[in-house]
């Protein structure tokens, strides 16, 4: 497997907060890979996240990403990252349209190809019915599939989804997930993080678990989970929650 | 470079949209300025008007016997300054009472023996210039001794409490005016009957009153051919720019929701996209401050002569004009963003963008003239950027003012900008967003 990123050692601590957020982190995510970030509330993953995509830039350690035989800093790289914040990351007074044309100027897209990948995405997501609806009017699930689609204008090489599905309905998950594995199949490297453990089981072929800002667990999912002797990726969760020894 | 500006543009794009769709916004950066400038017009005028053109009502309770009130009152009714309404049947006592209930603003008690104090007065005052030419008896002089009455000590004004000081104090000192008036034209009577004439002669009493000197009013002016000030002149610049500098109430919250929105942290993936947002609100909102001081302008040339306002003459030169207003909507955007880009809440940035933008119009005399306050508070109004603002737009409004006289205030106001762009700028750094 090809190496996209080597995070070595990652740490990082919040001005007002007396312990670690992220403490001793030190893995790699490889190319074509759907890597997933699990663990209890407060473990760190969005912390993790951001300094992977680089929203997050003050902390201790190195992150750097393979890129053309070259190792780069995430700066260097941002414009091949996408990134789906857990948040809605658009302007909600904008329609569909407007929404995508601005975040696809602003990521340095020409018009025509502009244009091109704005209708590829609508037709791939089913927005089209909704282009001109301002986003404050639309349901849940149309706002999940327009905070993919944006991040997937520039067509980075490397796509984090923090709780990509949050708040929405089944049929609308099954659909992102679906995208998601045909963006896989296609080559792209997908690191995601959430809560819905189903979705995490079924979706990552590799995954660490962190607890209070420390990886507790790491490797392919079916070795992880029978070397632990549990079935699913909740009741290793669980065992992490609890405090329990992994192997 | 192409591309950034293509970045640019689609940011100034968006950011018109949003404004465009925020039909809240609109009203408050366009609808309520206009709006408060006609409004604050309408009522300085008027109360210019009132104090000056209009009739005043007043209450007059007469207890006097003689005919010295009756004349007074004759000369307040011919003024045409007051509607003097005569009240019997009520005693002093009741007269406060009366004007509330009937929501008059004055009423006059003259006492009982007004005219005989008058006269006394005159008998004491014709008796001094009859004992400086040397004409007066001994008997005489002793009894001028025991004279000490003052007519005008014993007439009552009492008022509405809801009028304000300033008011009152010019109703107070027309109404003296007439009382003087009546005692100097008393005394002159008496004068000349003493010396042995019947009454005064009516061509020297004439000349007298001819002789009053009326002070001639000019307002200073770099230039020949000043503007005469007035209301629109005062008002349609100093609420202009509080309306400008009120748009920190919009700006500052499109701000803080953009920060702690997820759009910022999707912007913090793209370099440079958060500079650009930015600039492209900075770009936005002059147009929207020149817009907005454009459509004041017009409202005073053309509307307040169709309502009888004095109309709004603009400067004679334009292009002073254009860069005192570019910088004051410059100034205004800054601080919008220094209190955008350190607020946490919307509510903090509207809460205090708001009183303090209320605070600087106070200390830098938008409400009212700055010579007037303590000198403690003009010192602090010297730090309001409102003030650099006015006083740079009655330079040119009102003093036909030339680019020499306006250095000293552009100067000031570009470091203002400087320093709270650089503040901002500082603030996002910090906090990681560029």
């Amino acid at each position: 497997m090809q190496e996209l990123v080597r995070i070595e050692n990652i740490e990082k601590k919040y001005k007002n907060n007396s312990f670690y957020s992220l403490k001793g982190i030190s893995f790699n995510i490889y190319k074509g890979e759907k890597f997933g970030i699990f663990g209890p509330n407060g473990a760190g993953k969005t912390t993790l996240i951001s300094a992977l995509c680089g929203t997050q830039s003050n902390y201790k350690g190195s992150i750097l990403y393979k890129y053309a035989a070259e190792y780069i800093t995430v700066s260097a790289m941002k414009e091949n990252i996408g990134y789906v914040p857990q948040d809605f990351a658009f302007h909600e007074e904008l329609s569909v349209w407007d929404n995508l044309q601005y975040y696809g100027a602003i990521y340095g897209l020409n018009r025509i190809k502009k244009q091109e990948k704005i209708h590829e995405l609508m037709g791939m997501m089913q927005l089209e019915e909704f282009k001109n609806r301002k986003l404050l009017h639309c349901s849940g699930g149309i706002k999940r599939r327009v905070n993919l689609a944006i991040a997937l204008l520039h067509d980075p090489k490397i796509l984090f989804l923090d709780e990509p599905t949050v708040g929405i309905d089944i049929d609308s998950k099954m659909g992102i997930m679906q995208y998601l594995e045909n963006l896989n199949k296609k080559g792209m490297t997908i690191v995601y993080t959430s809560h819905e453990l189903h979705e995490g089981e079924a979706f990552c072929n590799r995954v660490i678990l962190l607890n209070q800002g420390k990886i507790v667990l790491e490797g392919k999912l079916p070795t992880v989970l029978k070397e632990n002797k549990v079935h699913n990726l909740e009741a290793l969760f669980l065992k992490s929650i609890r405090n329990e020894k992994f192997v | 470079m192409k591309n950034l500006f293509n970045k640019l543009i689609a940011s100034l794009k968006k950011e018109i949209k949003i404004l465009i769709h925020d039909k809240v916004a609109l009203i408050l950066l366009f609808a309520l300025p206009l709006f408060l400038v006609f409004v604050i017009t309408i009522v300085q005028d008027s109360t210019f008007r009132l104090v000056n053109d209009n009739e005043i009502e007043l209450y007059v309770l007469n207890a006097d016997k003689g005919d010295k009130s009756q004349q007074i009152l004759h000369l307040l009714k011919e003024s045409g300054n007051f509607k003097v309404e005569e009240i019997h049947s009520i005693s002093k006592e009741e007269l406060g009472a009366k004007i509330i209930k009937d929501n008059y603003l004055i009423g006059i008690f003259i006492p009982e023996n007004f005219s005989k104090s008058i006269e006394d007065n005159l008998e004491k005052i014709n008796n001094e210039i009859l004992e400086g030419f040397g004409f007066l008896e001994e008997e005489d002089k002793e009894m001028t001794e025991h004279l000490t009455s003052n007519a005008s000590d014993q007439i009552k004004m009492y008022y509405n409490p809801i009028v304000q000081d300033n008011f009152r104090e010019s109703i107070a000192y027309s109404i003296s005016m007439y009382f003087q008036q009546v005692e100097s034209n008393l005394i002159l009577q008496q004068v000349f009957e003493n010396m042995g004439f019947s009454g005064e002669p009516e061509k020297l009493k004439e000349s007298l009153f001819a002789m009053e000197s009326q002070l001639q009013q000019i307002p200073a002016s770099n230039k020949a051919n000043a503007q005469i000030p007035n209301s629109t002149q005062h008002n349609v610049p100093a609420w202009s720019i509080f309306a400008m500098f009120f748009m920190v109430v919009s700006l500052g919250a499109s701000i803080v929701k953009d920060k702690n929105s997820g759009n910022f942290i999707r912007l913090k993936t793209i370099p440079g996209s958060i500079s650009l947002t930015f600039i492209a609100k900075t770009i936005l909102y002059i147009i929207v401050g020149l817009l907005q001081l454009s459509l004041i302008f017009l409202m005073g040339i053309f509307v307040f002569p169709q309502i009888g306002l004095p109309p709004l003459r603009l400067p004679e030169s334009i292009f002073p004009l254009f860069i005192i207003s570019f910088l004051s909507a410059l100034a205004a955007i800054s601080y919008a963003l220094l209190i955008g880009t350190f607020s946490k809440s919307v509510e903090q940035a509207n809460g205090f963008g708001a009183v303090s933008i209320i605070i600087f119009a106070a200390i830098g005399g938008i409400w009212v003239p700055s010579f007037v306050m303590p000198e403690f508070l003009q010192k602090i109004g010297n730090i309001s950027p409102l003030k650099w603002c006015l006083e740079s737009y009655y330079t040119l409004f009102l003093q036909s003012g030339s680019w020499t006289s306006l250095y000293s205030n552009i100067i000031t106001l570009s470091l203002f900008i400087i320093g709270t762009q650089f503040a901002s700028y500082y603030k996002l750094k910090i906090d990681h967003y560029i």
